[in-house]
């Protein structure tokens, strides 16, 4: 504890709560649910935000783990594929195979961990630029995906699997939003409050004074690139949970890999790094959400709903910027 | 090891020397060797891959579109910059084109030289968000890749122009002779960007603010403007692949850039040049480009799968900058300073 | 060890496949008339690899491959790219194939290439999505546009009732082969039922999680919508999807032309009523014998021919029709497997 006292770290766990980004997000999208809300009542009903919560959390779990390494000052493109792959074997293993769910979840935790770490390796040991790891790895692990499946897709899942992406606790709570929930605290109580996150976040500041005070560096990194690997493979076994499919386009067809980066950033996560505002993240994919269903309800035709999400980012980008520069 | 660095070091020096002359760096160097070797082992090895000379130089219709994207994107890497939306500019600009040639009945090279203009439009966009709101270049380029795409999708409506004139389409797969028109007109852009950057004050300048932007600043560039020209540059190059493709295909659709963004981000660092920006030749991109297209063409054609092209693909790009690193991890520090001013010219006064 | 599943399932899936091959070879000494002394080399290309519709076709032609003595080679894309698809292309010309047969990702990008796979004397025959007619000698086409069209309405019609409020799902504003149908089924519903209204038309971009968020979202702010039409793989299993997870089955009726395994769970609980779509093991059958009457030169752009057990087709300007709809509903999906 001692050790890392001296190292300049800008953030600490309460500053997320006093980000001014994180109140910009909270108002803008609380400002769409009133406005729509106002035109068509639907947007406002208990179902309509119940499934604008439900949509996000799958891009949530990306953004969290890419908080992370961005924090570190690197990137992670190949998310999309690790969702993908870990999608494609839990699903495969459970509809063919009936993989019990925890079973899953460890196949889940593996993928992630090992194709996790192998971008951290590469990007602390070899040197390689971190945006070149993950272009790299990402046509591996794309490919995995191909010869895994097989040309076999997964169309239906256990009822085990349907109820973590589509139950509830008690009724009131999907099970999902717990497991974002939990996610959410764990990732936020270890940036903020273990040695690991602010090693993280001094990495990010300074690399090389890191280095000389001691900070594991290598370690770190590839610990930061393991734990967004797992996050990514989690968000896969969400999403085949959920949507009950998975195909060999999942995650790399809707670019999840840059939907994840934009989150973090408009989260207020610092492409510099030393960052790591997570509830900004969350709260971004959440904003995100809520702007896209806003673009159906207000009647834009479809093809503007990219360029709103482009423009909207944009906005919210420059909007906090704005206030902490 | 500590035995042999200061050696390699010297060694690494001495070729610098005779880089002044030969404007090849080491890496650019072993690109090359491994360009001729990969070219000659093909034209042995894989029936077809050489179906006589004009045929084997009309295969880089297929991926000189890349090169040019690349030449462009290359300009902003150096200033430490990413452009994300070269794809959808590409597309864009092909739809802009072919919808002034369809719908008003605009000449098609007219056409062709507004798409180009709004290319260079749409990089000043980018540029100016960057600079003006003052936004990452990786998020801002982004976001209006977004907006790009939705705009693209919008003009070109449900059925896309295609089937232009045949004095056009030559521009995609007509020849010279034996040589593509492609070809020609990629070697004297190649012959451009290498001045442009290697030897003009504007490349000195963008090489300058990506090694460091504090420094630049103080130097007295303007670092705005600089900045803005090469998101400007970035875009008209995007646009001219976007225009070139429609001519190869003779066809246009909104989505038609989508694959260009990731590979030629691979080809520029691949080519030496460094992501973080400060570092790099045209001439290690141009060899880049050449490389790793013949590769993935040579590889489909001894029958490999787009899969497993793809995931070699990857590997090489992994592996080569690897061994980048491992040599040039040798000669840190003040070396590897000497030489960026040795390579752009005269070093500038502090 | 991750391998050992993967063939698993693929032993029984070639267990599978080769059923309908053992007929095909009982059969094939029937339809002598196809001479097959030469071995040829056919490719197919799909729009992406790695997807089971294309594989199913991929099946049949197999199967089918085997007893026309053709050297068969499944390959393409692994991103639904005309780009990628003409990169394959290309790579057949120069590796010499006799016929190239493939689905289309657009029908304008695709055509120069396969122009110059003509003129180098290879044989084009495209199935599913067409390419520009001068780019193939032939083109398979799944069923009639108009016919289809029909039977994509009938299967909400009849359960939604004549005067339903209709959502379509489809995946790209630009995709042909989803506008061919949206026309015929247009014109189709405002000739037969002029009370149904379409109000309003999302896109899935063929994602199975954006057309889920699509159908979320067309039910979400159209409440009074009862029929979602989404002529698209992954957008008729995102609207069902999406009618299950508000728990509006029995209420709103979903259609579309997934294959029967995507769609089957939502048969079997009443999402889906009614699904056409066309046998796409035997499809892929179809595209072998015209790939192989092609080269042996033995069949006319206008004119029948007969195609092993697969019964008489008839070419029309090059143009060869597959079958009828074929409508899957709960008493009869459970006979097909792809």
């Amino acid at each position: 504890m001692s050790a890392t006292a001296a190292i300049p770290v800008r953030e600490r766990a309460g500053a997320a709560r006093r980000d001014p980004r994180a109140l910009v997000l909270i108002g803008v999208t609380v400002a769409t649910i009133l406005l729509v809300g106002l035109v068509d009542h639907g947007f406002m009903s208990l179902q309509n935000l119940r499934f604008m919560v439900l949509n996000c959390v799958v891009l949530s779990l990306l953004a969290l783990g890419q908080t992370l390494v961005i924090a570190t000052r690197g990137i992670d493109l190949s998310v999309a594929p690790v969702l993908g792959l870990s999608a494609m074997v839990t699903g495969l293993m459970a509809q063919t195979g009936g993989l019990p769910l925890l079973g899953a979840f460890g196949l889940a935790l593996a993928i992630g961990v090992i194709l996790g770490t192998l971008n951290g390796l590469l990007v602390a040991k070899l040197a390689i630029p971190p945006i070149i790891t993950t272009l790299g790895t990402y046509s591996l692990y794309s490919g995995l995906i191909f010869l895994y499946s097989d040309g076999t897709q997964v169309t239906s899942v256990p009822a085990a699997y349907a109820a973590l992406g589509n139950g509830t606790v008690l009724g009131i709570v999907p099970i999902p939003v717990l497991v974002l929930g939990a996610v959410l605290a764990a990732i936020w109580f270890v940036i903020g409050h273990s040695r690991f996150g602010r090693a993280i976040l001094a990495i990010g500041n300074n690399q090389a004074a890191s280095y000389n005070a001691g900070i594991p560096v290598t370690a770190t990194q590839v610990g930061a690139y393991a734990v967004c690997g797992v996050l990514a493979a989690l968000a896969g076994l969400m999403f085949v949970s959920y949507t009950g499919s998975a195909t060999v386009t999942t995650g790399t067809g809707d670019h999840m890999e840059l939907q994840s980066i934009a989150v973090a950033l408009i989260g207020g996560t610092a492409i510099s790094g030393g960052r790591g505002p997570v509830i900004g993240s969350v709260l971004g994919a959440l904003f995100l959400s809520v702007v896209l269903t806003a673009l159906v309800f207000v009647h834009v035709p479809p093809i503007w709903y990219s360029a709103g999400e482009g423009l909207m980012i944009l906005i919210a980008v420059t909007a906090g910027s704005r206030r902490t520069a | 090891m500590n035995d042999v660095a200061p050696a390699l070091r010297n060694e690494v020096t001495a070729r610098r020397g005779r880089t002044r002359r030969l404007p090849l760096g080491n890496w650019e160097r072993a690109l090359l060797a491994l360009l001729l070797l990969l070219t000659a082992g093909l034209i042995a090895g894989v029936p077809g891959f050489y179906p006589g000379f004009a045929g084997f130089l009309a295969l880089t219709e297929n991926f000189l579109p890349f090169g040019f994207v690349a030449l462009g994107l290359t300009t902003v890497i150096l200033t430490g910059g990413i452009d994300l939306s070269v794809g959808a500019i590409a597309g864009l600009a092909a739809i802009v084109m072919a919808s002034l040639w369809s719908g008003l009945h605009v000449s098609i090279w007219l056409s062709a030289l507004i798409g180009l203009l709004a290319g260079g439009l749409l990089g000043l966009v980018n540029g100016l968000i960057i600079t003006r709101l003052r936004t990452e270049p990786l998020i801002a380029t982004l976001a209006t890749s977004f907006i790009y795409g939705s705009v693209g999708v919008a003009i070109a409506g449900d059925n896309p122009p295609s089937g232009f004139p045949d004095a056009f389409n030559r521009v995609g797969t007509g020849a010279i002779g034996w040589l593509p028109v492609q070809i020609v007109l990629f070697a004297i852009l190649a012959v451009l960007f290498s001045l442009l950057i290697g030897r003009s004050t504007f490349g000195r300048r963008v090489v300058m603010i990506g090694y460091n932007t504090d420094a630049a600043r103080y130097s007295g560039v303007r670092v705005r403007q600089v900045l803005t020209l090469s998101y400007v540059i970035s875009g008209t190059m995007a646009a001219l692949a976007g225009i070139v493709l429609a001519a190869y295909y003779s066809a246009v659709r909104p989505d038609m850039g989508d694959l260009l963004l990731l590979s030629t981000i691979t080809t520029v660092v691949l080519g030496g040049v460094s992501i973080f920006g400060g570092e790099g030749s045209i001439v290690g991109v141009v060899i880049a480009v050449l490389l790793l297209g013949m590769l993935r063409q040579g590889m489909l054609i001894a029958g490999f799968s787009d899969m497993v092209t793809t995931m070699l693909t990857g590997a090489i790009l992994l592996g080569a900058i690897a061994v980048k690193n491992l040599f040039a991890g040798r000669g840190t520090g003040l070396s590897t300073l000497l030489g960026r001013f040795r390579r752009s010219g005269t070093a500038p006064a502090e | 060890m991750k391998i050992s599943p993967i063939s698993r399932r693929s032993a029984v899936r070639a267990a599978i496949a080769s059923l309908p091959m053992l007929a095909c070879i009982g059969l094939a000494a029937q339809a002598a008339d196809i001479d097959t002394a030469k071995r040829i080399k056919v490719a197919m290309v799909p729009k992406l690899i790695g997807l089971s519709v294309f594989k199913a076709n991929e099946q049949g032609a197999i199967a089918a491959a085997k007893t026309l003595n053709i050297n068969f080679l499944y390959t393409g894309p692994v991103t639904a790219s005309a780009q990628g698809q003409v990169d394959v292309f290309n790579s057949l010309i120069a590796r010499r194939f006799d016929v190239i047969t493939t689905t289309s990702n657009n029908p304008t990008q695709l055509a120069p290439s396969l122009r110059r796979a003509r003129k180098a004397g290879i044989k084009v025959v495209s199935y599913d999505s067409d390419v520009a007619a001068d780019a193939r000698d032939f083109f398979i086409q799944n069923t009639d546009y108009a016919e289809f069209g029909k039977a994509l309405v009938e299967s909400v019609a009849k359960y939604a009732g004549p005067k339903a409020k209709i959502a379509i799902l489809s995946s790209t504003p630009d995709a042909t082969i989803q506008n061919e149908w949206i026309k015929a089924l247009t014109a189709y519903m405002t000739a037969t039922y002029p009370d149904m209204k379409i109000v309003t038309t999302q896109y899935g971009q063929s994602s199975p999680s954006q057309s889920l968020t699509a159908g979320l979202n067309i039910l979400q702010a159209n409440p009074d919508v009862t029929g979602i039409i989404a002529p698209d793989g992954a957008a008729e299993v995102g609207a069902a999807a999406a009618v299950e997870k508000l728990g509006k089955t029995g209420k709103v009726f979903v259609t579309g032309c997934s294959d029967p395994d995507s769609i089957r769970q939502y048969v079997k609980s009443g999402i889906i009523k009614a699904s056409p779509l066309w046998d796409e093991v035997k499809e892929g059958a179809l595209v072998m014998y015209v790939a192989r009457l092609a080269a042996n030169n033995a069949i006319e752009p206008n004119g029948s021919f007969t195609a092993g057990d697969l019964g008489d087709f008839t070419a029309k300007d090059g143009v060869i029709v597959f079958s009828k709809p074929l409508v899957f509903d709960a008493t009869n999906i459970d006979q097909y497997k792809f």
